[in-house]
């Protein structure tokens, strides 16, 4: 079906207030479709791509996965208790702690407090350059963290660690608890027997 | 023909034609409607014919037995015990963490004798324990001071014989709530002398003087729960929380006052042994905790603990042959029976047979 739709130009986005489904949007060239589609982060996205003639020198843009932009995807790799690799793809800013529950990780018991600094079940340990690229750790994550078993130089509490750009990639390491440690020696017995 | 959702009667015949073979089998041979609608599945009988898996293996969810389905609670009394609390700003336990026998408690069963367990101090603890779905918060609000007063004016509204009082975990107050806790059961008392008070209390941090203020205040059974056994009590419960603290808790209640009745509770199907459960039931026994309870722990959110085993009903008299073989008065043993669940009907029921055999 055809609607005849406005044509907005990219650089105009952020001071107006729009609807995206209503417009197709101008960009100066395709690299900027990722912008473009950032800055459109309203949670539209349409569903087919709409692909419209016009004039020379600016290339529409494509809508096509709109929620999707490679820009602010960023990879993030958990290695589960029992060794087990899961990755997913998270937002700038959201807390770890939020990354694992949202995108249903296969953690259990990961999160207890609901991210408000009253336990330390999202205890992860980093390594020890990623550790270094964090923002300082206040008092009230120290106490909480204290708590903590397996504590390392390198542990944090993954609801106070907010994802940023530079984190793509990043692998994190949840730590393991005090009944798989005991399993691990029970089964080492076991073996050497 | 319908096609808004793209699909024609052909079409739909074809997706099922491309099911695999033994897919086929199985929804030929599988449950129907009518086994649904006849209310057959949820029959006792055919507990022991389940066959879905009870022990969760890696990666694996377990699906729920059919003996813990229970009914979506409604009704009358249900909806009253609600907005009394609600109009009262009260809080309850029930809500709270989400128990599958709310509908059965509030609902009053056949002797139309509700039962709700108040939760004391808000409805927001400072320790974020990973079986727990109550709401967590660092500091939470100040407590109520009218609370004692409005828990007492409820429950005389309700005219209960038998309540339970609980509370959450207030580590930022400096007693931990005892006195708050005392005060409650002393109004309860004063409107009404014959009530049966049961307090199921934190550890208060190990602070014994705490547990004695709330010992000495006038209730009838003194509850603090282990949750679990001491092998996975750092896994389950918070770091602030271990085994040792709360079986001291239970002994000094008991120490100061020699007349209380204590009592505990277990949940099974975390990942313990049998052998754990028996060295645990001993242990509390040593303490001379008077009553137990042993029930199923089921997962409240996805941000909590995993059922690593459903334990047969089967199993769970088992333990309640164990339990009575080892000495307490009684041993409330079921997948669905938690700590206050029927609480008043086993005490008094208890008691009851007690004085009986003692007049005979």
């Amino acid at each position: 079906m055809y609607t005849k739709k406005k044509r907005v130009f990219a650089h105009v986005l952020p001071l107006a207030n729009i609807r995206v489904s209503e417009y197709i949007v101008l960009v100066r060239n395709p690299e900027h479709c990722c912008q473009g589609s950032s800055l459109l982060q309203t949670g539209h996205s349409a569903k087919r791509p709409q692909l419209w003639m016009c004039r020379k020198g600016w290339t529409p843009l494509i809508f096509a996965n709109l929620s999707y932009s490679s820009k602010d995807q960023v990879t993030i790799h958990f290695i589960n208790r029992d060794g087990e690799r899961l990755t997913t793809t998270a937002k700038e800013g959201e807390s770890l702690l939020e990354v694992v529950v949202n995108h249903n990780l296969a953690i259990d018991g990961f999160g207890a407090c609901e991210g408000t600094l009253a336990c330390s079940t999202c205890h992860l340990i980093f390594d020890k350059d990623a550790f270094q690229k964090l923002d300082a750790i206040s008092d009230e994550e120290l106490d909480m963290l204290d708590l903590a078993y397996g504590l390392t130089d390198t542990s944090r509490l993954g609801c106070q660690v907010c994802v940023k750009k530079w984190m793509d990639g990043l692998t994190v390491r949840v730590p393991m608890d005090v009944s798989d440690m005991r399993k691990q020696l029970e089964v080492g017995k076991q073996s050497k027997q | 023909q319908d096609s808004r959702c793209g699909l024609t009667g052909a079409g739909y015949r074809g997706i099922l034609c491309s099911l695999p073979g033994e897919k086929k089998e199985f929804l030929q041979n599988g449950p129907d409607l009518q086994d649904f609608v006849s209310g057959d599945l949820s029959d006792k009988s055919r507990w022991a014919e389940y066959k879905g898996n009870l022990k969760r293996e890696k990666g694996e969810r377990l699906h729920l037995p059919p003996w813990l389905k229970t009914k979506i609670p409604m009704g009358k009394n249900y909806n009253k015990l609600k907005n009394t609390l609600r109009s009262l700003n009260l809080h309850t336990v029930c809500e709270e963490a989400r128990c599958p026998n709310i509908g059965e408690c509030w609902g009053g069963g056949e002797y139309a004798t509700a039962t709700a367990t108040i939760m004391l101090m808000g409805d927001t603890c400072t320790r974020g324990c990973r079986f727990c779905s109550v709401k967590t918060a660092r500091s939470p609000p100040p407590l109520d001071p009218q609370e004692p007063h409005n828990t007492a004016r409820a429950v005389a509204q309700w005219g209960l014989d038998y309540v339970v009082l609980t509370s959450v975990d207030r580590d930022d107050l400096p007693d931990g709530g005892a006195e708050h806790f005392a005060k409650t059961v002393l109004h309860l008392k004063e409107r009404n002398p014959k009530i049966l008070v049961e307090c199921l209390t934190p550890d208060f941090r190990g602070d014994l003087k705490a547990v004695e203020k709330v010992a000495l205040s006038g209730l009838d059974v003194y509850a603090h729960n282990v949750e679990t056994v001491p092998a996975l009590q750092r896994k389950v419960r918070d770091p602030r929380a271990n085994f040792e603290q709360s079986i001291r808790v239970l002994k000094h209640a008991k120490e100061v006052q020699p007349g209380v009745i204590s009592k505990t509770s277990l949940m099974l199907g975390l990942g313990e042994t049998d052998e754990q459960i028996y060295a645990t039931m001993k242990l509390l026994r040593e303490a001379d905790v008077d009553c137990l309870t042993l029930g199923q722990y089921m997962q409240p959110t996805k941000r909590h603990l995993k059922v690593e085993e459903y334990i047969t009903p089967e199993k769970f008299k088992y333990w309640e042959k164990v339990g009575n073989d080892l000495g307490f008065h009684y041993t409330a043993s079921g997948p669905l029976v938690r700590s206050s669940y029927k609480a008043g009907e086993f005490f008094l029921k208890n008691l009851v047979e007690k004085r009986k055999t003692k007049a005979i």
